[in-house]
């Protein structure tokens, strides 16, 4: 049976299963973990179907040695909010950038990078965005305790 | 695809007319603490690279040092302008997480202070917009009536900036029937005076020359940029988060969602000032509906929310705003992430004033509607 949603539509497109989760709890339409290698082709499936990026960040889980690179998208058309986990080692964080698929991610993507030092491989701009342009620590990992 | 800039600090061909220019970070035309560096050709942008960070605060940090109920009156000194918005975001997102009630009356309550001061900040948007394009009266006449609104806002939140008048599970107190009456009150008046603030500018054929075709936004690009708010509508796309993601009970109000096709400054001015009228009617149908009972609903003293994980949209003056938690269990939050509907709607910029002239470039950062500290966070 053909579906009329477009984020069922965009994860078929690229073999991910669609598997929705309760929004009113969580805010959330769908929530996915995903490998590194699949987020770009999932970009260019999203961006085919009209989502646009809200935001790219990440969250350091410091006990298991991550970091989970999130991406949450939106439809205009009909509320879709797609969270998208990426996991990542956290002594080499490289992430494939969208930023070539979602001029609006670059932003996003240099905020991470300087953030949590994730490096964004093919990101168009890769200055620092909110730090000084030479602050080289990440404020916002887990084990960051100023700097002197 | 567009190829976004790739900033270079010397131009290859440096000619007479070329040079590089600072705009701000002390600039009006900015509203804030924004550089852009433009590289010029005569009057003509090459180039524009924003330089952020000037305001920033850390702010996701701060909250994640600190428990729920401390990171409130922070999440307010974000946007300034639209604080309430803010205040609502972060009561609803914890309210999600750790699913508090809330009581219909505070839900009312809550829609009418957010609307009123929905309004506040696109007077004050439409005053300094045009105090960009050269014209100083308007500025004084949005102020005035925007003086009436903080002066109802104040007397219900105490303060007249930075509110931070919502607590989890409702409201810190009752609103009386006198200032119920003395909103409508208001109402009724300035839709009296609204005619006059359209005789002023939307008419003037000075104000059309400055504005009219001048940073245009397609509607495929608002997408890539991840573009929302009056922005995002004035391009054509009808999508606002009180009706696609209802929440506090938007979805029993009936008021349309103006857009604006031309996707110009033009359009982002009639896509405010329609929003304006749209709000009016939102508070005069909550203050109809209002029904009685109590205020605040009972929450714990200590908050501790259960491990997990939420997103809440909330529609600001300047668009989208995603509150994203990430909770452990412990009464601080592990992962808070503002997604501030001005950082995306700035990270276009660069795009929109490549080729124009510095005056429309200036134009431009006014129908954006920035408000910078919220960009910086």
């Amino acid at each position: 049976m053909a579906t009329t949603n477009p984020l069922q539509k965009a994860l078929d497109k690229v073999g991910i299963e669609y598997k929705p989760t309760e929004f009113p709890n969580c805010g959330l339409h769908c929530s996915l973990v995903l490998e590194k290698e699949q987020i770009q082709p999932l970009a260019r499936a999203l961006a085919g179907k009209g989502f646009f990026i809200e935001t790219v960040t990440a969250v350091d889980r410091i006990k298991e040695n991550i970091f989970e690179c999130i991406y949450l998208f939106n439809h205009y058309d009909q509320s879709q909010r797609l969270l998208v986990r990426v996991p990542l080692p956290r002594n080499r964080a490289v992430q494939p950038s969208i930023g070539r698929i979602f001029p609006g991610a670059v932003w996003h993507e240099r905020e991470t990078t300087e953030m949590f030092g994730i490096r964004f491989e093919g990101c168009p701009d890769s200055r620092n965005l909110l730090l000084p342009e030479d602050a080289d620590f990440h404020p916002l990992c887990k084990d960051f305790s100023g700097v002197s | 695809m567009n190829r976004p800039i790739q900033p270079t600090y010397t131009l290859d061909k440096v000619g007479e007319e070329n040079f590089a220019l600072n705009l701000g970070p002390q600039h009006p035309g900015t509203h804030g603490v924004l550089r852009v560096v433009l590289h010029m050709d005569g009057e003509y942008i090459l180039q524009a690279d924003p330089v952020l960070g000037y305001g920033h605060r850390m702010q996701e940090k701060i909250a994640e040092n600190m428990t729920y109920p401390q990171a409130l009156p922070y999440v307010c000194r974000m946007d300034y302008l639209g604080a309430l918005s803010y205040n609502l975001a972060w009561v609803l997102a914890v309210e999600k997480l750790c699913q508090f009630e809330v009581p219909e009356r505070a839900e009312a309550i809550r829609v009418i202070a957010t609307e009123l001061n929905r309004i506040s900040s696109h007077l004050l948007w439409w005053g300094a917009f045009l105090l960009d394009l050269g014209g100083f009266t308007p500025f004084l006449q949005a102020l005035t009536d925007r003086e009436q609104i903080l002066d109802l806002l104040e007397e219900i939140t105490g303060s007249r900036l930075t509110y931070c008048y919502f607590r989890f599970g409702g409201l810190p107190s009752d609103v009386d029937e006198e200032w119920l009456t003395r909103v409508l009150a208001f109402i009724k008046e300035f839709r009296d005076r609204l005619p006059r603030y359209h005789d002023l500018v939307t008419g003037n054929v000075i104000f059309h020359h400055r504005s009219k075709d001048v940073g245009v936004i397609l509607p495929f690009d608002a997408a890539g940029y991840g573009l929302s708010g009056p922005i995002l509508r004035g391009s054509g796309i009808e999508f606002d988060v009180r009706k696609h993601e209802p929440y506090s009970g938007y979805d029993r109000y009936d008021f349309e969602v103006p857009v604006d096709q031309n996707g110009d400054c033009l359009g982002r001015y009639n896509v405010r000032m329609a929003e304006i009228e749209q709000s009016l009617r939102i508070i005069e149908q909550a203050i109809g509906s209002i029904p009685d009972g109590p205020v605040r609903s009972k929450v714990p003293k200590l908050i501790k929310a259960p491990a997990g994980e939420v997103a809440m949209a909330v529609e600001t003056p300047r668009g989208q705003l995603v509150i994203y938690i990430v909770s452990d269990g412990s009464k601080k939050p592990y992962r808070v992430k503002y997604r501030v509907p001005s950082f995306a709607n700035l990270s276009i910029f660069a795009k929109m004033a490549r080729g124009q002239l510095l005056a429309d470039a200036l134009a431009i950062l006014g129908s954006l509607d920035m408000v910078i500290p919220e960009v910086d966070r």
